[in-house]
Order: C-alpha cells, then sequence, then structure tokens
C-alpha cells in the first residue's frame, strides 16, 4: 500500500480536504493553513471507523524509518519544499484515462435531456385536488438540462466564492503553504499533506459532484472519514443551503433546471436523519448521488428505479432489496479493482441492468412533456364521450334515431336474444308487438304492470307471460272440455236416423257472393290496412316514450308530462280507431263489404287485429268482435272455405283460413273467456239470426268461434248456474235454435275422409255443443255424427299407436261430453 | 338502411351468396357494411369443381356490388317485423322527400 501515490488511494481514503471544495466556498480547505478554522464538530470515532487500519500491513513498519526518516514527524522535520502541483502533472496521463472512463461509463447512461424527463409525469399537482393547471406550457419541459451540464459545471464550484472571497491557485497555495513554513511556530497545527493540494482533477471532480447532488445524504460518513478535516459544521450547512442555487449563479439561463432542484431539496432534506445513520460502513459508498448526477432532476421523480427509497407512499426499490447490492454507481475504478471477482462482476452485471433500464426509460419517456396537462385533459374528455357512445351511455338520444335508421335489426335482435347488448331498449313492448304476432299469442301478457324501472326484468317477464300463455291457452281449451266432462251422464239408446237430407239444398250457395272487387276496392283496402298500421306504429312509438309512472310525490314536470302523453297517447288511440273504419255503417246488402271486413280478406289485415286488440278498451273489442261476427258469413275465409271430401279446400284458402284462426280467433277467444254471459248470448244471437249458419258451422271459422261461445256459456254455467235466470232461459232459447239449424248439417260436417286427420276441432265443436245438449239434443247429435264415430274408431285401429291414439282421443273429447267413450264401442 | 339493417341480424348465420359472374358461396357471415359488403368466414363455394380455384379459401370479403342475390335462412326472417320495418323506411323516406 503506497502511502504517497494519489492514484492508489480510495477517494474516500482522502481526506475530507479532498472534498472540501464541492461544499462551497465557505469551506475554505486552507483555512488551517491561516489557523482561522474553529473546530466545533463533535464527532464519535467509533460509528465512523471504517476500519481500514486493520488491514494496514504491520510487517513492513520497520521500514517506517526508511521512508519517512527517523523520529517523529513534526511540522519542523517534513519538509515544505513539495511540489505537488508538478508531481500531479507525471501522472496527468493516469487522470486523463480515470476522467475518459468515467465519462465512458457515463455514456452508457440515458442522455441527459432524455433522462430529466421522467422525473416528472406531469400529474403531480392533481394529487391536489384544488389544483388548477397552469395554462401556459412549463418552460422546463423543453429545457431540461443535459447530462453533461452539471458535470460540466462541477470544476466551477469555487467560482461562486472567488468574488467573495478570492480562491488561491495551487500554486499560490503551496507558495502560502512554504512561506508559512518559514514563520511557522511549533504550536501550528498538523498540516494534513496530500488533500487539500489535489488540483481539481478528475478524481477530485467525482466527489464534488457526489457532494454537490447528494451531499443531504452523505454529510455523516464523509465527515466521518475524515474527522482529522474538522471542517466546521456550519460551513457544511452553508454548503447545503447553497447547493442548489449554483448553477443559477453559474449559468442564469438554467434557471428552470435550478428551480427543480430547489423543489427537490426539501424533500431530501427530510430524508437526511434517516439516511446518515444506517451506513454501515465506508464499504457502502454514495448510492444516490451519482444516479442523482447523471439525472439531476429524478429526485422529484416518482419511484425511479434508481432513486433512493424515499419515505412514504413511493416504496422502497427493487434494486436495493435484492442480491449483492451496489447501491451505487459511484464505485471508482479503484475500488472495483478491489473488489473481488464475483463482486466486481456483480458490480458490473449491475451496472449493465442499470443503464439497461435507464436506457428503456429514456426511450419511452422520449416524448414525456410534449402535451400538456391540459391537452391531455381535453383528448382524455373526448375518448370518454366516444366510450359513452359506444357503449351507450346516451342510450336516450341515440336510441329514437338509431330505431328509426336501423328499426329492424334493433327490434329483431332484441327479440331473438342479443337484447343483451342493450338492456335499456324498450324491448317489451316490441316484444309484446311482435313475440305475439308472430307467435300468434294473445293473452294474459297484455295487462302487465308498466312501473318498473328494470326494462330487462319486463322483457323477461314478458316472456314468461308469453310461455306461460302458450302453454295455458291449450289446457285452458282442454279444460272447457274436459272440465265439462264429468257433468253428463247419459246413457245413448238408438233412435231412428233422421232421413231429411237438406245438404243438397246448400251446395248451391257454395260461393254466395264472388266478391267481385275491382281493382281500385283493392287497393283502396290496402290503403286502409296501412293506415291502420301506421297508426298503430305511432301509437307503439307513443308507448315507448312512456314517462316514468307518477305518484303523491311525483313533481309538477313529470305530472304534465304524463298528462301531456296521455293525451297523446288518446290521440293517437282515436285515429287508429278511426283508421279502422269501424264505424262506418253496416250494410249487408251492399255489394262492397264493410270496409273493416274488407281489411280481414287481406292476409295483413288479419295480422292487424291481434294489434289493434293491445291498443283499443274493451268496449271496443267488443265492437270489433261483433263486427265480425256479424259478417261472418261474408268472411272469405267462412264463405270460400267449405270443403267437401270431393272438393278439398285450394291451398291458398287454405293457407288464409290456418291465418285467419291463427291470428284473429287467438284475440276473439281470449276476449270471450272474459267475457259475462250476456255478451255471449249477445253473440250468439247474433251469429243466428244475421248469418248463414249453415255456412258458419261447416266452416273451420265459424266452427271454432261458435265453439268458443258454447264452452264460455258451459264455464259460465257451471261456475254460477243461479247467475240470472232469465239469461239462462235465453241462452237455453238460443242453443235449441242453434242445434237445430246445426243438427241437418251434422253429418256433413266433416270436410275430408276418414283419413283426413284434420278434425280435431269439430271433435271440439260437437263436444261442446254436447255438453250443453238435454239428453234428446244428444240422442240426435250421436245419431248425427255415429258413422263417422264408427269410421273413425275403425280407421284407427289400422294406424300405428300413437296416429291412433291421437285419433281416438279427438273423437273421445266429443264422446265424453255425451257421457260415453270410445272403449264402449270396442 | 333497411336492407343493411336486415343484413346485421343474420350476422353469425350461415348464408349463401350468389354473384354475378354465378358463382355460389356458402359461408358464415362475419359482418355486413351499409355497402352491404359481405365477410363470410368458413366460406366455401357450393360446387368445388366449377370453381376449384376458390377451394382454398376460407374467409372472403366479397365488395357488395358483384353480389346478386343473398339466400336467407327462412327462420331467421322475421316477416311481421319486417314489415313493419318497411313502413317505416317507407315513411321516413316520404319524410325525406317533403
Amino acid at each position: 500500500m503506497s502511502f504517497f501515490g494519489f492514484d492508489t488511494t480510495l477517494p474516500r481514503d482522502h481526506s475530507h480536504s479532498a472534498r472540501a471544495p464541492g461544499f462551497g466556498q465557505p469551506a475554505d480547505p486552507f483555512a488551517s493553513l491561516s489557523g482561522g478554522a474553529a473546530d466545533d464538530e463533535i464527532i464519535d470515532f467509533e460509528d465512523t471507523y471504517d476500519g481500514l487500519g486493520d488491514q494496514l500491513d504491520d510487517a513492513d513498519d520497520a521500514l517506517n524509518d526508511d521512508t519517512f526518516g527517523g523520529g517523529p514527524a513534526t511540522q519542523q522535520t517534513v519538509g515544505k519544499d513539495f511540489d505537488f502541483a508538478g508531481q500531479t502533472s507525471k501522472i496527468a496521463n493516469t487522470l486523463q484515462e480515470e476522467q475518459m472512463l468515467f465519462e465512458a461509463r457515463n455514456l452508457r447512461k440515458p442522455p441527459p435531456v432524455q433522462a430529466s424527463k421522467p422525473a416528472r409525469t406531469g400529474y403531480e399537482s392533481y394529487h391536489d385536488p384544488d389544483y388548477i393547471p397552469q395554462l401556459e406550457a412549463r418552460a422546463d419541459i423543453w429545457g431540461l438540462q443535459p447530462k453533461q451540464v452539471p458535470q460540466q459545471k462541477q470544476p466551477e464550484p469555487q467560482a461562486p466564492s472567488a468574488p467573495a472571497k478570492k480562491m488561491m491557485s495551487l500554486d499560490e497555495v503551496e507558495a502560502m503553504m512554504r512561506a508559512q513554513t518559514a514563520s511557522q511556530t511549533t504550536a501550528a497545527p498538523p498540516v494534513q499533506p496530500a488533500p487539500a493540494q489535489i488540483p481539481p482533477s478528475v478524481p477530485m471532480r467525482h466527489q464534488q459532484q457526489i457532494q454537490h447532488h447528494g451531499a443531504q445524504d452523505q454529510f455523516a460518513p464523509q465527515i466521518l472519514q475524515a474527522p482529522h478535516q474538522q471542517q466546521p459544521s456550519f460551513s457544511q450547512q452553508q454548503a447545503h443551503a447553497e447547493l442548489p442555487a449554483h448553477p443559477v449563479q453559474i449559468q442564469p439561463p438554467r434557471q428552470p433546471a435550478a428551480m427543480q432542484r430547489q423543489r427537490q431539496t426539501p424533500d431530501n432534506a427530510g430524508q437526511q436523519p434517516r439516511y446518515a445513520a444506517p451506513l454501515p460502513s465506508a464499504q457502502r459508498p454514495p448510492s444516490q448521488p451519482r444516479q442523482i448526477l447523471q439525472n439531476p432532476n429524478r429526485l422529484s421523480g416518482q419511484g425511479l428505479p434508481v432513486m433512493p427509497p424515499p419515505t412514504g407512499p413511493r416504496g422502497a426499490l427493487p434494486v436495493h432489496s435484492r442480491g449483492p447490492s451496489f447501491p451505487s454507481m459511484a464505485i471508482t475504478p479503484d475500488q472495483l479493482m478491489q473488489m473481488p471477482e464475483e463482486q466486481r462482476l456483480a458490480y458490473l452485471e449491475e451496472e449493465a441492468r442499470r443503464a439497461k433500464r435507464n436506457h428503456k426509460i429514456a426511450l419511452l419517456s422520449k416524448d414525456n412533456g410534449l402535451m400538456t396537462p391540459q391537452d391531455k385533459n381535453f383528448i382524455t374528455r373526448i375518448q370518454l364521450q366516444q366510450l359513452m357512445a359506444a357503449t351507450g351511455g346516451l342510450e336516450e338520444a341515440r336510441s329514437e334515431a338509431a330505431l328509426a335508421e336501423d328499426f329492424y335489426y334493433h327490434v329483431f335482435s332484441q327479440i331473438r336474444g342479443a337484447h343483451r347488448q342493450t338492456p335499456q331498449q324498450p324491448a317489451n313492448q316490441f316484444a309484446q308487438t311482435y313475440l305475439f304476432q308472430t307467435n300468434s299469442r294473445f293473452g294474459a301478457g297484455r295487462r302487465h304492470g308498466r312501473g318498473g324501472d328494470n326494462h330487462m326484468q319486463r322483457m323477461e317477464q314478458q316472456v314468461q307471460r308469453a310461455v306461460e300463455a302458450a302453454k295455458a291457452k291449450p289446457k285452458n281449451k282442454q279444460l272447457v272440455i274436459e272440465g265439462s266432462l264429468g257433468k253428463i251422464s247419459f246413457s245413448n239408446s238408438k233412435t231412428p236416423r233422421p232421413l231429411l237430407n237438406i245438404k243438397r239444398a246448400e251446395t248451391g250457395d257454395k260461393h254466395p257472393k264472388p266478391h267481385k272487387s275491382s281493382i281500385a276496392d283493392r287497393k283502396e283496402v290496402l290503403r286502409n290496412i296501412e293506415d291502420v298500421y301506421r297508426a298503430l306504429m305511432e301509437i307503439d312509438d307513443h308507448e315507448r316514450a312512456l314517462p316514468p309512472p307518477i305518484n303523491e310525490e311525483s313533481s309538477p314536470e313529470a305530472i304534465q308530462n304524463h298528462m301531456e302523453w296521455r293525451t297523446k297517447f288518446q290521440a293517437l288511440h282515436d285515429k287508429l280507431w278511426e283508421a279502422t273504419k269501424i264505424m262506418e255503417p253496416i250494410n249487408l246488402q251492399s255489394p262492397t263489404p264493410h270496409p273493416f271486413i274488407a281489411m280481414l280478406s287481406h292476409a295483413k289485415g288479419k295480422k292487424l287485429i291481434s294489434r289493434l286488440f293491445r291498443h283499443i278498451d274493451d268496449q271496443e273489442r267488443v265492437t270489433v268482435i261483433t263486427m265480425i261476427v256479424v259478417h261472418l258469413d261474408h268472411l272469405p275465409v267462412v264463405n270460400q272455405a267449405i270443403a267437401t271430401p270431393e272438393e278439398p279446400l285450394s291451398p291458398a284458402i287454405r293457407e288464409q283460413v290456418e291465418l285467419f284462426v291463427h291470428a284473429v280467433i287467438p284475440p276473439y277467444f281470449t276476449h270471450i273467456q272474459t267475457s259475462p254471459l250476456n255478451i255471449v248470448i249477445g253473440l250468439l244471437e247474433i251469429i243466428l239470426q244475421r248469418t248463414n249458419l249453415h255456412l258458419v258451422a261447416r266452416s273451420k271459422v265459424g266452427m271454432e268461434m261458435l265453439t268458443i261461445l258454447l264452452s264460455r256459456a258451459e264455464i259460465l254455467k257451471q261456475s254460477a248456474p243461479e247467475m240470472d235466470v232469465t239469461e239462462w232461459e235465453k241462452w237455453t232459447e238460443l242453443y235449441n235454435r242453434l242445434f237445430d239449424t246445426v243438427e241437418p248439417v251434422l253429418p256433413v260436417l266433416f270436410p275430408g275422409t276418414v283419413n283426413d286427420t284434420d278434425d280435431k276441432y269439430i271433435w271440439q265443436f260437437l263436444a261442446a255443443i254436447g255438453v250443453g245438449a238435454s239428453p234428446e239434443q244428444q240422442q240426435r247429435l250421436v245419431l248425427g255424427v255415429k258413422d263417422r264415430v264408427m269410421d273413425t274408431v275403425t280407421v284407427s285401429r289400422a294406424l300405428p299407436p300413437d296416429m291412433s291414439a291421437a285419433r281416438l282421443f279427438n273423437v273421445n273429447l266429443f264422446m265424453r261430453a255425451i257421457g260415453l267413450d270410445v272403449e264402449l264401442l270396442g | 338502411m333497411l336492407f343493411f339493417s336486415f343484413f346485421k341480424t343474420l350476422v353469425n348465420h350461415e348464408i349463401t351468396v350468389e354473384l354475378k359472374n354465378e358463382i355460389c358461396i356458402r359461408g358464415t357471415l362475419k359482418s355486413v357494411d351499409q355497402f352491404l359488403n359481405i365477410k363470410l368466414d368458413n366460406a366455401e363455394t357450393t360446387d368445388g369443381a366449377r370453381w376449384p380455384h376458390l377451394c382454398s379459401t376460407r374467409d372472403m370479403f366479397i365488395r357488395g356490388s358483384v353480389v346478386r342475390y343473398v339466400h336467407l335462412p327462412a327462420g331467421m326472417v322475421d316477416i311481421d317485423l319486417l314489415e313493419d320495418a318497411t313502413r317505416k323506411e317507407a315513411a321516413a323516406a316520404k319524410e325525406k322527400a317533403k
């Protein structure tokens, strides 16, 4: 270990005086020369002893005398004729190399302009809720100082002091020392030879930088490593305080950076005690300073990896918590060389990783600060708006326009399951309108509470009701018939078959009304239908705009809205009612059919009925039904739909009939199901009086309508037979008339041969008429259809079991109604 | 917009597109735009022997203007709704003409 070579000593082994200049001018390294330094620093040796003394090799102590000369070195014995400047110049090459090495290493660090940026994300201020952003762009986002700048500044820390206190050149100092020696008294304190005289060469610059930026953290160790330096504490503090100001003094244009650094100061000052204490030994070189040096602004950054773990929310940093930590890059090449091999490798690796990371950060942060926070706010707002629009946040405003443009898609996707995308849509109305219509269902679903705000719920309820209605419908019909089965117990007996056969008479009026409609009529009817549809859609649209339900606490505007809505609704409803033209006078003799009935001759006119029923009240429904019933035998589906085994229905007519059965009968059925007896009586009376019952009874449509009326009356009779005697008398009378009229056509009720399986509705009709029949009437009934019953049973025996069962079941509908069973025919 | 609206409901359903050059392609409709350009997945020609050059093509983008017919799955068309949508479209067109 050389005691003389500068370049073999660790920087920290230099006495503090080597660093002193970095503390600023007040710490005059040569103060001791003039004897002016006060030593008021109390330093605990144990805390700071770096243990280097233990490493000294005592073996060669004997040579000390040769080296130093005999006897204790005194101020007098030590020669003052040194020439440090000259000696230093001899190793200038080495120093140069050192400097190159240092800079080369620094080159791997991110370029300074970039490096300084991540320190400020631009959002720190937004943690403060009251923060109002600056309105002008910050100058410092453009003017962050390059990394090189601090380094270039480093040689000049003394500069500021120069004006205040003339800085001596090295030569002057040496000259002064020599002069002092000459005049010195023996009481003069021992002079620390080398460090103070170190010229502002590379190693010194390191330390200056370190102190310059990291002084706060490093005070204690540095001071303690050089206790003999006895630097006055006041000067340290002063230096510390003045540090931030340096750049300003040196380079006034660099003000923004200086401001930033000033901001860091309190932050770091707060950490000073914390960092001073735990520094374990001299093994730990000043770590942060170099980082700070390279990225002077980083201190105010948030959690950058190279930062010292700050207090509070920033948390500990991974770098410091893992592995062989080389917390700093401030290890000089000398130290590096002294390290064990693996440590050095680890160090270099760490170094490389750090450099890589810094580079990455620099790349990422290349364009940091390009936008002001205001710009970012603006863009964020736009993005949010778009997001809202995309996800349907502005549903209300959007839905109407979208509906108009994209009606089919919207409604379709709501009805068929895609509704989850837009749960806000008023899907229930669509489902009501189109699901029921499509599936020919029209049931309990139409009266549903409109109160709920949850469209999804309403939608689901709607579908559920639809399903229930679908299930309930055939069951109800079944019940009607089956419920009456137990009532009747009557034994059949043979009575002579009636020989009267009047069916020939009817074949003549198979096409009683050729329906000579001109093209103009047809167009007119179609136009009427379209009018009704338009009115319907207007009502639908209006219903979708239903304001929220009102109650006592509702605000006046809400009530007002509701009133307006109701008014409009009423107006639309009136318009709809008018469009149906149902109130036009009935003239059965006129060659052109009633406009409303004419609509029913078109497919879309038939579909109209169920939708129409949704929007009209009970009274109006009765009107519609009455209108249909009055014209029953004028309907093409009745008067053109009478088939015989020889002449089955044409496919077109059959289709029309099916459509009528699916579109018109269900609403009719639903309404009749809730009608009181007087309405049933009235309808039956109309049928009997004003229509050709033979026609009606032989058509599927007419038969189904009669079945519904009869079964309803039967249910009423069983549920409340004591209701009104006069009404029941009236009913019985009508029933008898009906029976008498129908009886002659019983044998020809069946439109097809025995093999025609579509005869269920006929058996239903027979059952309905049989349930209410007197014993005598039942006999006549059986006589009328006995052949058919026997034939069907015979045919079904040859059929596969399931088909056979189905046919026998149909027959049994009737047989049980009159207290029989096909089993008895066995 | 009616057809656009209508075709949108067929997304993810299998359709057959007949082009004006007689090529007939069946595939799953992935998307459609306002020009009725059609994007098909799992597309294949209905007659591989006739158009062998399309054998290996699975995803197709078909320009709307070259389509002659689109065969639809009947179950996917809600006629009543389509009627109403047509009425709305007609009403809107009439409104615009005024």
